[in-house]
């Protein structure tokens, strides 16, 4: 009965989840996400314990930082340190505006390359060291080592494409130390705006950096990687338009995503370069300053810093306020930021209430909603179009930004701030929902078979621009429409939406509901197929004349401010009706399920089928066509 | 699979007098270029769609197949490994509350969840339903739950049950007065039953088939010749009473002993118990023989086969005599049929010494046991003399 210890077999081990990560690649910012047992993503931490790795590298003597060590530097040894180093990737060295930034080491022209963007920075070289000596040399006059020579100062040149692998490759590092696997693939978000060359310039770092890039993601498709897989959030279906607001430290950036059973596509972007986390740390620097001078009597002119004492304390303030930051996120209670020794020896500690911080920042949130408000009106929409916010970015995690940018929007509007997925690791946690989304990416391309020519057609499709990403969808919403004796609405029944506009092509939606058929004993089942007008502004059809109208519309109904969804019907389509089969008698009324399959052809021809669906099975299938135009 | 949503609003029934409006005859309006984002499932599923030119009903069965193959694959590994059929079986409340005490008295195979085999359980299967029901049970995994003191009297139960089941003698013993088939030993059907049965041939096979069944178990030759049907040939009838008439029964009732009192370390308070165990033993024994002998003998009584067989042999004689008659061969026809009667007179002499054998045999069994409680009472009152 009884084994000897350690005969036991060892347990076999056969994942099915490949060694994949997801990085979400930020200007200022980066964070890695893996594949847990289960098949879920989940973000990591590097060895500093942080998920939010800053994109930064730091030469210090012979010494190299990586991360938030690297920032650290930016106070004393900024000239050595780089950063923002991601949009200049794949950039000519004339396309960078002169004024770039100045904390960290410049951007110079390359020596030897033209026109190529570079960083000098000095390091320490280790000197050789001295030869061994062998049998044939004449022995060492004594045992001791003769000592290494001093190492001697270089200039350092480094490319932006080799300070973008150095810094990706110890990404992978970290990652694969965490994993204790080598990583097979990855998948790396580059943001909307990121021009082909840019691309190409990324996926040749990753490469150099020995990284298989799987797929470049473009940010909004990661997002909506995350949204869409798992179950659909409360209050929403799997049809819908979401807003995804990317605010990170250096941009602001917003789509406009119509999501169509997880197929997502953008209706509009936006981006904004003056508007990012560094305008808000500008503004709580500047709060802070007042403050110490206030506090210590010394002068502290911050935002621009001339003085190259207050550009250290600026520095100072900078890397403090993080911290502050995290913490007005986190909690509903105030904040504090400490610096030792900000200016002149005089230590600083400061409090923030959110309150204050939310008004501080105020001009930011107003700016980030007008944004939006044009985002919006862009795509031919309005605010009460929009059913999802999703944020992304750190600066997205602050409260007060989901508070100003709710106002606008209807009541039932679902953030990850009202479904509460912000903090704990949910779903919805803006820091790392990029990452997340990159992962579940390289899960899905990592699986992918190459075995056929078809198999690798659609291994292909996946990559920027194929042809397959193009596609055609649906400009109304089509619907159903159950006439009703004396309805109350203007339709004159009830109205059920089955595939809404901009929906991609082809398309099957199917939807089932239980139907009531009165009391007589006819139990007839019977509803018209409507094109409908959504709302009061519908998507804009290239018609000149039409859109005219549609705009003078939309202003008095901005005007008006009357906000309310409405549904006209347009344009009759096609009727069913047949009689019921398998209806059942409750209450002394009839009623029956049915089973509404409704799928758009690629040429546009629409295909309506009911079927019953009974207790005692499946009724008879009931299929009306509309041919295409 | 189809991805269906369900709705909520039901719509009202039609108003009285409507038609279906005709086609309009139109398209839907004219479809816009969109560029779609390459991320996710549904992209992936589009370009399926698209590259391999299916339908949706199409897709939907490949997607099907996909999810099955990589749900094989994960279950391949480490999840679901073969269980050999033990399965999951319910756990009613009165099961887990049982006093790990009265372990005698318990359902081992319930216990561990086997009742669906029983007998028939392979040491494989019972040491993975160990396994699984410790990996339930244990009391480390119930630290955290409320509950009372007793909260490990049922993985005592688990562990009790494993100790006599993993054991082979153990488990015979069990096996051989397995609480779960004592209902059934009463339930035999008597002659009277089947003879006034409205089909008695009928409910002779389906009355007597599953009690022989549940007999074979304890035979100590395998396979066992079973019931059979009713056109079933003289020798394969024969064989099979032949068969049970001797049939070498594993059966003894060591489990049903009395404990010998721990505590005391009188010699003859041991010997005492061990005595009477043993007579009981053979008493029990005995019985089952006899039982076992009583259903064969009220089988054979009734069994429509040898009712067939013995008019079969008496018609072959007859038209043999007549043949006889006919050919004027008689002679040898009716020496045949002289010595086939011979025969035949013989083979029921036979039985009825058999049974002869079979009653005596009963009676001595009883004589025995008699015998036997008659010698335990008299030891017994010697023991209370002696101890007085």
């Amino acid at each position: 009965m009884s084994q000897p210890n350690g005969s036991a077999e060892a347990p076999i081990e056969v994942s099915a989840i490949p060694t994949v990560v997801g990085i979400n690649f930020g200007n200022s910012y980066a964070s890695i996400a893996v594949l847990t047992k289960e098949g879920t993503a989940e973000c990591i931490a590097n060895e500093d314990g942080e998920r939010q790795i800053a994109c930064a590298i730091a030469f210090q003597g012979e010494e190299l930082y990586i991360g938030n060590q690297a920032k650290h530097q930016l106070v004393k040894n900024s000239q050595n340190t780089i950063t923002g180093f991601r949009n200049l990737l794949g950039k000519k060295f004339s396309e960078i505006p002169a004024n770039a930034l100045s904390v960290s080491a410049p951007v110079i022209q390359h020596p030897e390359i033209a026109d190529e963007p570079a960083y000098k920075v000095k390091v320490l070289q280790a000197s050789p060291s001295p030869l061994p000596t062998t049998a044939s040399n004449t022995p060492a006059a004594s045992k001791t080592a003769t000592p290494r020579s001093e190492p001697v100062q270089v200039d350092r040149v480094l490319t932006v494409s080799e300070v973008t692998t150095i810094f990706l490759k110890s990404l992978i590092k970290s990652a694969e130390d965490f994993l204790g696997k080598k990583v097979q693939g990855a998948v790396i978000t580059v943001p909307g705006w990121f021009e082909q060359a840019q691309k190409d310039a990324l996926e040749k770092a990753a490469n150099d950096a020995d990284i298989t890039v799987l797929q470049l993601l473009e940010e909004a498709g990661a997002a909506a990687v995350t949204t869409t897989s798992g179950p659909v959030p409360e209050g929403l279906s799997a049809d819908r338009t979401q807003l995804v607001v990317d605010l990170g430290a250096s941009a602001l950036s917003l789509y406009l995503l119509s999501i169509r059973q997880g197929l997502a596509f953008s209706l509009a972007t936006l981006s904004d370069h003056s508007i990012g986390g560094d305008a808000i740390d500008d503004k709580l620097i500047k709060h802070f300053a007042k403050e110490f001078t206030k506090k210590t009597k010394v002068p502290l002119t911050v935002c621009p810093a001339s003085d190259p004492q207050d550009k250290r304390a600026e520095a100072k303030l900078r890397l403090a306020l993080e911290h502050t930051k995290r913490t007005i996120s986190a909690s509903p209670g105030a904040a504090t930021c400490s610096v030792e020794s900000l200016k002149d020896g005089f230590d600083f500690t400061g409090t923030i209430t959110r309150l204050r911080f939310d008004m501080e920042v105020r001009p930011i949130y107003d700016s980030v909603y007008k944004k939006v408000g044009e985002l919006v009106s862009a795509a031919g929409l309005d605010l009460y179009d929009v059913d999802e916010i999703v944020y992304v970015g750190g600066s997205a995690s602050l409260p007060g930004l989901d508070e100003a940018l709710s106002q606008g929007f209807p009541e039932n509007i679902v953030t990850p701030f009202t479904q509460g997925t912000v903090v704990g690791g949910g779903v919805g946690d803006p820091t790392t929902i990029l990452a997340r989304g990159c992962a579940l990416q390289a899960k899905i391309l990592a699986q992918l078979g190459e075995g056929t020519e078809e198999e690798r057609e659609v291994k292909a499709s996946f990559t920027h621009g194929h042809q397959y990403t193009q596609s055609k969808a649906t400009s109304k919403t089509i619907g159903l429409l159950f006439p009703e004796e004396g309805a109350e609405n203007a339709l004159g029944g009830q109205w059920i939406p089955v595939l809404l506009r901009e929906t991609p092509v082809p398309a099957r939606r199917i939807v089932a509901f239980n139907v009531d058929l009165g009391e007589g004993e006819e139990k007839k089942v019977g509803f018209e197929v409507w094109e409908a007008k959504e709302g009061v502004k519908i998507e804009k059809v290239k018609l000149p004349k039409l859109e005219g109208e549609e705009e003078e519309e939309e202003e008095e109904e901005e005007e008006e401010e009357v906000k309310e969804k409405t549904v006209e019907k347009e344009t009759l389509l096609t009727s069913l009706s047949f009689a019921a089969q398998h209806a059942t008698k409750k209450g002394g009324r009839w009623t029956t399920r049915l089973e509404v399959t409704a799928i758009v052809g690629e040429d546009g021809a629409l295909e309506v089928s009911a079927v019953e669906v009974g207790a005692s099975g499946r009724g008879e299938k009931n299929v009306v066509t509309v041919p295409a135009a | 699979m189809a991805n269906i949503v369900e709705l909520s609003v039901v719509p009202p029934p039609l108003p009285q007098g409507w038609t279906p409006p005709a086609a309009s005859g139109k398209s839907i309006s004219p479809l816009v270029e969109r560029k779609l984002l390459p991320a996710g499932q549904a992209y992936l599923a589009h370009v399926r769609r698209a590259v391999h030119k299916l339908t949706f009903e199409e897709h939907d069965k490949h997607t099907e197949e996909e999810q099955k193959r990589l749900a094989a694959l994960n279950g391949a590994g480490s999840s679901a490994e073969d269980d050999l059929g033990v399965g999951e079986e319910e756990e009613p409340e009165e099961l887990l509350t049982q006093d790990p005490k009265e372990w005698k008295k318990q359902d081992h195979y319930a216990v561990l969840g086997l009742s669906h085999l029983r007998y028939k359980a392979t040491p494989e299967q019972i040491k993975i339903a160990h396994r699984k029901k410790v990996l339930k049970h244990h009391p480390d995994k119930k630290a955290g739950q409320v509950g009372d003191s007793n909260d490990d009297g049922f993985f005592k139960c688990i562990q009790k049950a494993f100790e006599v089941l993993s054991n082979p003698e153990r488990r015979r013993q069990f096996d051989s007065v397995d609480p779960f088939y004592e209902l059934f030993e009463t339930d035999v059907p008597t002659q009277s039953q089947v003879t006034k049965h409205r089909n008695p041939e009928k409910y002779f096979f389906e009355s007597f088939g599953p009690v022989f069944e549940r007999e074979a178990r304890f035979s100590k030759k395998q396979p066992v010749p079973l019931l059979g049907a009713i056109d079933d040939p003289k020798e394969k009838v024969e064989a099979f009473y032949d068969f049970w008439y001797n049939f070498d029964s594993w059966r003894s009732f060591e489990y049903l002993d009395k404990e010998v009192n721990e505590g005391s370390d009188n010699r003859d308070d041991k010997r005492y118990t061990e005595k009477k165990n043993k007579s009981e033993r053979a008493r029990r024994k005995k019985e089952d023989t006899a039982r076992l002998r009583g259903i064969v003998d009220t089988a054979l009584a009734v069994d429509p086969r040898i009712k067939r067989i013995r008019q079969e042999e008496k018609e072959a004689r007859e038209a043999k005599k007549r043949s006889k008659g006919v050919n004027g061969n008689s002679l040898d026809a009716k020496q045949q049929a002289e010595e086939e009667k011979r025969k035949a007179e013989e083979e029921a002499k036979k039985k009825e010494e058999e049974e002869k054998i079979a009653r005596a045999e009963a009676k001595k069994a009883k004589a025995a046991a008699a015998n036997a409680a008659k010698k335990a009472r008299r030891q017994a009152r010697a023991a209370d003399g002696g101890e007085a």
